[in-house]
């Protein structure tokens, strides 16, 4: 089971939950970006969704998609 | 990291449940549906039913894409991974929902090539890296989770990846509120709104909850203060009459949603002229499948599926658990037969189906009523 869908925790991926990570490097033109959460843990996140994203940014990141920017003025 | 541990302040919380309860009115009964199956598994792991005044009933909705999925879609699922060369990539939870005749997790066991991803994009490079492979993504959820299904294929398309497909189980939320709120059965006062598949779809859509059937809504984020400001909100708009979609979770979810999921979405899937929904029944343009853009990557072209449809369990009350009419305890399976580890009903497969929920977090709380 991957760390997503631990049965203790809830499942991030099916449960509607997204996670916030931050974004510890960019590549833009592939419109990717390696994140980190608080544990240190590091995914590569899509980010066309709530392009264009900086580093140090924190993003909510459901199903390896970056799907908002908390905060960000709407 | 910023927006958690405020959204989890226990003074705060008290403040708001104190605030919950001198809004309910004596002698009324308020019966709330969170639809979302990360608002049922906060409310339990917080406790935060605990701090709700006893007129407050908080109802469970169909908002666990694990626990609407049919047994004849699991089936075709494990169909499409008994071919040979197919490697099927699923979600964790996907692996134990049951199908009429086992699940993913035992067809890996006798053989097929399952393999738990946590991202479509996973999946994607799972193809890359095997390029002697079909690799089949087994694609569930919301609106929530099909823009990055959307943005994965567009990306094996750029990319020309082959070997990849998409077995598309995508739903969409409104359609089965829609038939909750036709449904007889049900007798509720307000929603408590998905607050993720509004981040992509925004709250307009749900506006026709107030406008036609008379009920509030709110959009909800999932931290323990989010959920109680959301019943809270509910309750004012109860108190004072007004009957509107409000927007709780407004660091988060735009009005209108975000314009390049739904362009993307748009551009990758078609509406299903109908699909069969767990305990629900079939409901008429509630599910996506890929367009004709994409069929090339629609494993559904790709490699042969049963398609059979597959009647429930009879001992299972999934689908009335589902429309909010009984509690999970009151099933009369509930805790007996159907466990998380021996699960009948989907309710109990995921962590977020209401029964999961119950059972890990709140079954010692309850007595059992008699079915």
């Amino acid at each position: 089971m991957s760390a997503g869908c631990d049965h203790g925790d809830g499942c991030i991926t099916c449960g509607d939950v997204a996670e916030p990570l931050r974004v510890v490097s960019l590549d833009a033109e592939r419109e990717l970006a390696l994140c980190e959460d608080g544990a240190g843990r590091r995914e590569t996140v899509e980010v066309a969704l709530v392009a264009p994203v900086a580093l140090g940014e924190e993003l909510l990141v459901h199903a390896g998609t970056a799907i908002a920017r908390p905060g960000a003025p709407q | 990291m910023k927006f958690v541990e405020e959204f989890r302040d226990p003074e705060l919380g008290a403040a708001l449940a104190a605030q919950i309860a001198s809004l309910a009115e004596p002698g009324r009964h308020y019966k709330l549906m969170e639809i979302c199956g990360g608002h049922t598994h906060a409310i339990y792991r917080y406790g935060l039913d605990d701090l709700l005044p006893d007129q407050v009933e908080m109802v469970h909705g169909p908002g666990c894409p694990v626990c609407v999925i049919p047994m004849g879609r699991v089936d075709d699922g494990i169909a499409i991974a008994a071919h040979d060369g197919v490697t099927l990539a699923c979600f964790g939870d996907m692996m134990r929902v049951p199908g009429s005749e086992r699940t993913l997790l035992e067809a890996k066991a006798a053989g097929a090539d399952v393999r738990v991803v946590y991202s479509p994009l996973d999946a994607l490079r799972l193809a890359k890296a095997n390029p002697d492979r079909e690799v089949v993504f087994f694609a569930i959820g919301f609106e929530t989770t099909a823009p990055s299904t959307a943005l994965t294929l567009r990306r094996a398309r750029a990319e020309r990846v082959g070997n990849f497909s998409c077995f598309c189980n995508h739903v969409t939320i409104v359609p089965p509120l829609r038939a909750l709120l036709t449904s007889p059965e049900l007798s509720l006062e307000g929603f408590v709104g998905p607050g993720h598949v509004a981040t992509v779809v925004g709250a307009r859509p749900f506006e026709f909850i107030p406008a036609e059937h008379g009920k509030p809504f709110v959009v909800s984020g999932f931290e323990p203060l989010d959920v109680l400001q959301s019943i809270e909100m509910l309750l004012r708009q109860l108190r004072e009459g007004r009957c509107e979609v409000e927007n709780q979770y407004r660091r988060v979810v735009p009005y209108e949603g975000n314009p390049a999921a739904l362009r993307a979405m748009e551009e990758v899937f078609e509406l299903r002229p109908h699909f069969e929904w767990r305990g629900l029944g079939t409901i008429e343009r509630s599910a996506l499948k890929l367009s004709a853009a994409y069929a090339e990557f629609d494993a559904e072209l790709r490699h042969a599926v049963p398609g059979v449809r597959v009647a429930d369990p009879e001992a299972c009350q999934c689908g009335e658990v589902l429309k909010g009419a009984i509690k999970p305890w009151e099933c009369r399976v509930f805790g007996t037969a159907c466990t998380p580890e021996h699960a009948i009903g989907t309710c109990m497969v995921s962590p977020e189906g209401a029964c999961a929920a119950y059972y890990n977090y709140g079954r010692f709380a309850r007595e059992k009523e008699p079915a």
